[in-house]
Order: structure tokens, then sequence, then C-alpha cells
């Protein structure tokens, strides 16, 4: 996949799977799908924050975004997708679980009928079905991440 | 499209390694620099010279102790990092700052190479807690920031509740002189 995902263009798409339902991002921020890694928790207060994991020497961040897009965390995750957040202070890598395999499309983006929320960039049209392509950077810094998230992560396990 | 590329150097690869004494808080490991740390005393051993400090402010704080004239606040780790209460056996008194820590447990020194930054995912209290991560034995450590435990103002609010405890005392002696 991290070969394919190198050779996309501009409307290439990874389609990820949380829980029963599927999401897009954008490839160009997509690195890899990484295997079920363990979990490192420690106390912190970083809502959406679940801990971090290690891939390739580098420790990264773990988003449960399933809080925000599902209102639930997502029991049951198989891989993680390793996608790019921009800070002001430059990008990071950051792990997203995900509950099946991730498939890379190309197609057209259409703009999202309901235009009110940020995180949401527009949707694809595939195999008639309509996906929600995902703004990361708003998801991550959206009010919805902020009221949905669990108040204090690092209890988990 | 390489993302570890642009990111900028984010592990701070000491030239000689740290000496770090790891310890536990409601089974949850931490690292702390040894050079940080002045003394490790059973609680045991400090009952006799720790006083309890009446203020409702600042909760992880519930005495002081009196070494070599300074007064320190001692701090219960797991308050701090909103872990479960446990019973704390030992406490690391701190160098260079009127800081006594509570843990659970140490559980050994280790020699550290490499420090990573905190992951700017991270935007809570934890980057005042926390010099950074560390990576022993397959597992992700927090590195202890000395100066975390307790801020400027939570020391200005001890001092008064402090000075405020003492006050009556004071009081009674000079009626008694």
């Amino acid at each position: 996949m991290i070969a394919e995902i190198q050779n996309a263009d501009a409307n290439s798409y990874v389609l990820l799977h949380l829980a029963n339902r599927r999401f897009a991002l954008p490839s160009a921020i997509v690195s890899e799908l990484a295997p079920p890694v363990r979990l490192h928790t420690f106390p912190h207060t970083s809502s959406l924050v679940s801990g971090v994991i290690v891939r390739r020497g580098r420790i990264v961040p773990v988003y449960d975004v399933a809080s925000i897009l599902l209102g639930r965390t997502s029991p049951v995750h198989r891989f993680y997708l390793i996608a790019r957040r921009t800070f002001s202070d430059g990008p990071e890598s950051s792990a997203i679980p995900v509950s099946g395999e991730c498939e890379l499309v190309t197609a057209e983006l259409q703009e999202a009928s309901d235009n009110t929320l940020p995180h949401i960039s527009g949707r694809l049209l595939v195999d008639d079905e309509s996906i929600e392509v995902l703004n990361f950077d708003a998801l991550l810094a959206s009010d919805l991440a902020r009221h949905n998230a669990p108040l204090r992560a690092e209890t988990r396990p | 499209m390489k993302i570890a590329a642009q990111e900028k150097g984010k592990t701070r690869r000491a030239r000689h390694s740290e000496q770090m004494i790891l310890f536990a808080v409601a089974n949850r490991m931490f690292a702390i620099a040894a050079a940080a740390v002045q003394e490790i005393r059973s609680t045991d051993s400090l009952a006799v010279s720790a006083n309890e400090i009446e203020q409702s402010e600042i909760l992880k704080v519930r005495h002081t102790l009196e070494r070599s004239h300074q007064t320190y606040y001692v701090v219960n780790a797991g308050a701090h990092f909103g872990l479960p209460v446990t019973r704390p056996t030992l406490v690391l008194i701190l160098r260079q700052l009127r800081v006594a820590v509570l843990v659970d447990r140490i559980e050994r020194m280790v020699d550290v190479a490499a420090i990573h930054s905190l992951p700017l995912a991270f935007a809570g209290e934890e980057r005042r807690w926390y010099r950074g991560l560390t990576y022993i034995d397959d597992h992700v450590i927090p590195v202890i920031q000395p100066s975390g435990f307790l801020t400027t103002e939570e020391f200005r609010r001890l001092d008064r509740a402090t000075n405020a405890n003492s006050a009556p005392h004071d009081l009674e002696g000079a009626f008694q002189a």
C-alpha cells in the first residue's frame, strides 16, 4: 500500500474503516498502514490522544477519532493508519486505529451538502456509497473533538 | 511522501547517557534524572519530621518537610498525575527545588541515551510535567520535569498557607515571652 500511496495523485484517497462506517483521507497525508503494535499509555490531559505507539524508531501519538466520528471508542481495531497532522511548529506523524483493511481509491471530490462541519471537506461516491472525506487537521482541532473526547485518556490500560 | 523526513529532529541524543531513576506510582512507570534527586527516604522514616499543612487549594500537597532549614512541600505523585489513590512508601526529595514527591516504589536505575520530545499532540498539563519520553525495554516511559510538580503560583499559595498556619504559633510565643 505504501508504494501505491507514493504514486498517488491529487484525487487519491485512502478509505478507512471505523466500526461499520467508511471515511476517506487524502492519500497525500497518509504514509502507511501499520500493524497493531502495542499502545503505550501514560498520564496526560490531552483529549482524543489515547497513547503512543513506536513505529520505525519514532514515537507516534494515537488519536481516538472514532470518539468524534462515531460518538464512541471503536471497540476493535486491527491496524493503525499513519497520517500527517500539521501543527504551527511543523508536521507530526499521527496514528488512527482502524478496524479493517484500507483501500486506495481515485475519485472526484464532491462538495459536502452540509458545509457546516469543518472536519468534512467533501464526499466521494464509491460503489454507490457516499463517503465523507475528512479534513484531518480540522477534525482533531474541532470543538466536536473537545466535546466528544474523554476528558482524561490516561486511565486506559 | 516520507513524513519522517519532513519532521524536525525530535530525538535528543545525549552526548553521554543520563542516569535515571525509574519509579512507579499506581502501577505506572516514570523516569526522573538521578541528578534531580537529592535523597530517597521511606515515608516511615520521615513521619516525625513531616507536618500537616492546612490548605484546601492544592490537594496534591498535604504535608511539609523540614530539611536543612528549608520547608519542602510534599507532593503526592498519584494526585499530581490524576492516578488512583495508592499508599506511597517512598519520598524523593528533589535537588534545587523545595519539593518532595511521594511515590509507591523505585524500580531501578537505568542509563538513558535518548529522550524523545513529547509529541505535539500532547497539549495539556503534561507539557509541563514531562521533559519528554524515553523507550526502555519495550516500554515508553515519560521523563519527569522536576519543576513541573509545582508551579510558581502553587508555591506562592502554599507559602501563604504555611505562613498563615505558623502565624498563630508565633503570636502565641510572643505573648508567652
